[in-house]
């Protein structure tokens, strides 16, 4: 019994010094966002500046154009995933429920690109999108991200699960396939879809190299672009570094913990399956 | 609707799974497809619904050839194994959504389908979703979603699979109930010969995709054309004993013994082949007695006796062939008992060994 | 039930799968041909996009660029310093997660949390962690009397200063994956097991283990596959550099360096293929191993 209470409390020990370890970073960086310049610098750290300085963020959002970069940002989220979200499910319709020549050919195809790491897709998209002019434009933040392969074989999956009499019913019952598609079987994935989209929507809020280098001017960069270059002109300014960082981690935060039992639960299907 | 199937065939790859089928099924009759699984029942019924293209051969109903035409324009209901409920709407939803589909204005769409909900005894269960019904309430809402169009067509898809024995015989009156409360002509797939005979107006019975027999269940019952009708339908299943056919006198000699038998039914000698038959007889069609003497009989060792309350089943052995008969209950018989067994007047059937066809003549 | 394809359904499915197909197409697969060739263009214009002539000049460049085998070697570091750890922290506490405890939803939350956070900006924070002088670190580490450590501008230090934020970023995705591994195990198999008289080390070691060995093995596959592409980390945690003295510069470091900064298109396009046939080659033989490895 005592025996059972002490490896107990070493449990939870254990997973308390750990969730310090994960959470420390977090609260270390909201910390310095309100401190003075001169709290920053001071040794032994300041754990409870002496007043708030919201005022932090107002002048870090105006050093930089962060409004600009926030909207960029919201854009190419919002449409990435909405217009990811429509490919996969025709897509995944189409690899699950209909029958048509070479299906098995090009789904295996289309799974060994997975094996091919993003980075040597790089350059030659580059040129592709230099040739249409896109460089430096949503376009070139958007359009190549409007699909993925991962998620097409993810809601598949899904897809495949759901039985097969549904669609003969419906059918009897006068409905098309494109109606059966967006009237049944997409109410039926919602679980998948939310997963999707929001693993898109972090993948999309997150990403850096491709906006890196496909953005030029300013005005075109996202968050965490225009973070970096940010980084470089607040210098030695980390409470205003940390308070450009913590806006930009704050939108994810929020949405994770709205709604991250889907978050978790479908990085634990979607990695167990792989 | 009357329905006509001509030659009608479905070949997948390089399996036949239907095979030249010729029915005619009458306006408001109740029709099982019947068979073991693979016989190509629900392969017929999926073309009637117009979920499969037969590879050849014609589909008539009433005067149009529906061949082409798509599922939800022929006019037909379907109630599938799992009933196929759409999990995310409600009972009302799922009954209205044919209806919706058919834009029908949606007032009306609801109140037809309060009716049809009042019809199959769900009416109080419309706010509920599918999940959280019983199976039998589920296969009401199937049976209404499927009715709810008014179709000339009911196709059920062995409906009572998934219930539990009890749930069973109540939903398969329900069932009955309501097909004859509308009228429509219904096709019903079943592997259940039970099922089939207490249901069904008549029976259309498959094996590996060929056409068997389409009769009355008790015809068919009572003269199966051949072997395989034969042992298929009822249960305990029907006797078959190995005998020898006597052409002069008409009689039957069972095979490894000297017990011989007069046929008086009238046989169909165009069909016998030779002279190696077996006797086909239904455990309640022998008589026991265990008196000697007792014309056109053959005796029997018991071996067993087993008494389920209502009738008792004796096994004996006649040679060495094992046969089963049902006796009275009051009927007092002990294993090693030797029994007389004789068989009630035109009850007996003779298939041909080799073509396994009944060759007694039937009624016509 | 069987359906044959017909021409039409043909037909139908390309009309569902044209949009994923076009962007598929252009961005996945013809840059993965097209990289390919681009690794063999010697003489080319880019703008003109004109090639004068094909070689394996690329390839031997980068065979006898000290700078490529030092970004090579790096990576090597780094996988083996993040993967192994990061799966054995992960796999402990996954178990501990895994017991009969409260708040396990909590802390999996916390644990999952770097995983949603933007690399750049959370970089950043660890940029400052690390600090030299006013970073919380070396000040904890100052409370056992150690040292100051100069993390990023010591290239001694640069690589496991990297290797440590990684850890920590990674282990969130890694325990969701093992807690899903290890609820999968049949508890009957715990009950048996006890009853034949194994003690919980006994148990862990013949039951769990096993049970888990395709978590496992797909975890470290992910794991080695994903350190190998390691980017937003270096390049946010100094600043745009690879560390002092390139002393954290990683493979696509190195790819990325060529392309955006020296133009090189051939050499980039030539060590993308490289990088891919390492990671080709090492899951290759992270399979053999599985195969032999896996216990059912």
């Amino acid at each position: 019994m005592q025996r059972a209470a002490f490896s107990k409390g070493f449990i939870y020990l254990v997973l308390i010094i750990g969730s310090v370890c994960m959470l420390l970073p977090f609260a270390w960086m909201f910390i310095t966002s309100i401190k003075s310049p001169g709290e920053v610098m001071m040794m032994p750290p300041v754990w409870i500046p002496e007043d708030f300085k919201w005022e932090n963020y107002k002048e870090a959002w105006s050093m930089a154009p962060f409004a600009r970069y926030t909207i960029n940002s919201i854009i190419v989220t919002v449409l990435s995933t909405l217009g990811e979200l429509v490919t996969t499910i025709l897509a995944a319709y189409a690899f699950s429920r209909m029958h048509f020549y070479g299906r098995d050919i090009l789904f295996s195809i289309l799974l060994g690109t997975m094996m091919v790491p993003g980075e040597v897709l790089l350059i030659p998209n580059y040129v592709t999108l230099s040739n249409l002019g896109w460089i430096d434009q949503y376009q070139a933040l958007i359009i190549p991200w409007l699909a993925s392969i991962f998620s097409i074989f993810l809601l598949r999956q899904f897809f495949l699960g759901i039985p097969q009499e549904l669609s003969y019913a419906a059918k009897i019952d006068g409905c098309n396939n494109f109606r059966f598609l967006w009237t049944i079987m997409v109410p039926l994935a919602k679980p998948a879809l939310i997963t999707i989209v929001l693993l898109k929507a972090i993948g999309s809020w997150n990403s850096f190299l491709w906006p890196l280098i496909v953005t030029q001017s300013k005005e075109m960069r996202t968050l965490p672009v225009g973070l970096t270059s940010f980084s470089t002109e607040a210098g030695i300014n980390y409470e205003l570094l940390m308070a450009a960082s913590t806006m930009i981690i704050l939108p994810m935060i929020i949405l994770y913990f709205c709604l991250q039992r889907y978050i978790i639960e479908g990085v634990a299907k979607a990695g167990i399956k792989g | 609707m009357k329905i006509q199937l001509k030659e009608l065939s479905m070949k997948f790859d390089d399996v036949l799974a239907v095979n030249g089928l010729n029915v005619h099924i009458n306006k408001g009759e109740l029709v099982s497809l019947l068979g073991p699984s693979g016989c190509g029942k629900s392969t017929t019924l999926f073309m009637l619904a117009g979920l499969y293209k037969p590879s050849s051969g014609e589909m008539y109903f009433g005067d149009t050839l529906v061949n082409n035409v798509e599922p939800e324009n022929r006019g037909i209901g379907m109630v599938f194994q799992n009933y196929a409920l759409y999990p995310h709407m409600t009972v009302l939803k799922n009954i209205m959504f044919p209806l919706k589909m058919a834009k029908v204005p949606h007032k009306k769409a609801e109140e037809k389908a309060i009716e049809m909900a009042n019809l199959v005894q769900i009416g109080h269960l419309l706010d509920r979703k599918p999940k959280q019904l019983s199976g039998g309430q589920q296969q009401r809402v199937a049976i209404a979603r499927a009715l709810v169009k008014q179709p000339q067509l009911l196709l059920l898809d062995e409906p009572l699979s998934n219930l539990d024995a009890r749930l069973r015989i109540e939903m398969r009156e329900e069932i009955r109930r309501i097909q004859q409360e509308v009228g429509i002509t219904t096709i019903f797939v079943t592997h259940d010969q039970e099922e089939a005979m207490s249901i069904s107006d008549k029976v259309l019975l498959m094996k590996d995709g060929q056409f068997q027999q389409y009769s009355k269940p008790q015809e068919m019952y009572d003269h199966p054309v051949n072997m395989f009708v034969g042992k298929f339908m009822g249960n305990p299943p029907i006797n078959m004993i190995p005998v020898t056919f006597d052409h002069k006198n008409l009689s039957i000699q069972i095979n490894g013994t000297d017990e011989k038998l007069k046929v008086t039914s009238k046989l169909n000698y165009e069909l016998v082949s030779g002279n190696q038959m077996l006797l086909g007889v239904r455990a309640e069609d022998f008589v026991l007695e265990k008196l000697e003497g007792i014309s056109n009989s053959f005796s029997a060792k018991v071996d067993l006796v087993e008494r389920t309350g209502r009738d008792t089943l004796v096994h004996a052995t006649v040679g060495n062939h094992a046969i089963r008969a049902l006796v009275n209950q009051d009927f007092v018989v002990k294993p090693s008992n030797i029994v007389k067994l004789s068989i009630r007047k035109n009850r007996l059937q003779l298939f041909d060994a080799e073509t396994e066809l009944n060759l007694v003549l039937g009624k016509e | 039930m069987i359906q044959k394809p017909t021409f039409t359904s043909t037909w139908k499915a390309l009309l569902y799968l044209l949009p994923a197909l076009v962007i598929l197409l252009t961005f996945n697969i013809y840059p993965i041909i097209k990289s390919f060739i681009m690794s063999f263009y010697t003489d080319y214009d880019f703008f003109k996009d004109i090639v004068y002539e094909y070689g394996l000049d690329n390839f031997t460049y980068i065979f006898q660029d000290a700078e490529f085998w030092k970004s090579v070697v790096n990576t090597l570091v780094f996988v083996i310093g993040v993967v192994p750890l990061s799966i054995v922290i992960s796999l402990g506490i996954a178990i501990l997660l895994n017991t009969k405890i409260r708040f396990k939803g909590i802390f999996r939350s916390i644990y999952f949390l770097p995983f949603v956070t933007s690399v750049i900006a959370i970089s950043m924070v660890w940029r400052w962690l690390y600090h030299t002088d006013y970073g919380l670190i070396n000040y904890s580490l100052g409370l056992f009397g150690i040292e100051k450590i100069a993390w990023l501008t010591d290239p001694q230090w640069a690589m496991p200063a990297i290797i440590i934020m990684c850890i920590w970023k990674g282990l969130g995705y890694n325990i969701i994956i093992f807690l899903a591994g290890l609820q999968n195990i049949d508890q009957q198999l715990y009950l048996a097991a006890q009853i034949d008289g194994a003690k919980p080390w006994k148990r862990f070691m013949n039951i769990t283990l096993p049970m888990l060995s395709p978590t496992m093995f797909f975890i470290s596959i992910v794991s080695v596959i994903n350190s190998f592409k390691v980017f937003d980390e270096v390049f946010a945690l100094f600043d745009g550099k690879p560390g002092p003295a390139y002393s954290a510069q990683t493979i696509v470091y190195y790819i990325f360096e060529k392309f955006y900064n020296e133009w090189e298109f051939g050499i980039a396009s030539a060590a993308a293929i490289i990088l891919f046939v390492i990671i080709f080659l090492i899951t290759l033989i992270q399979l053999r191993l599985g195969r032999s490895r896996i216990i059912y």
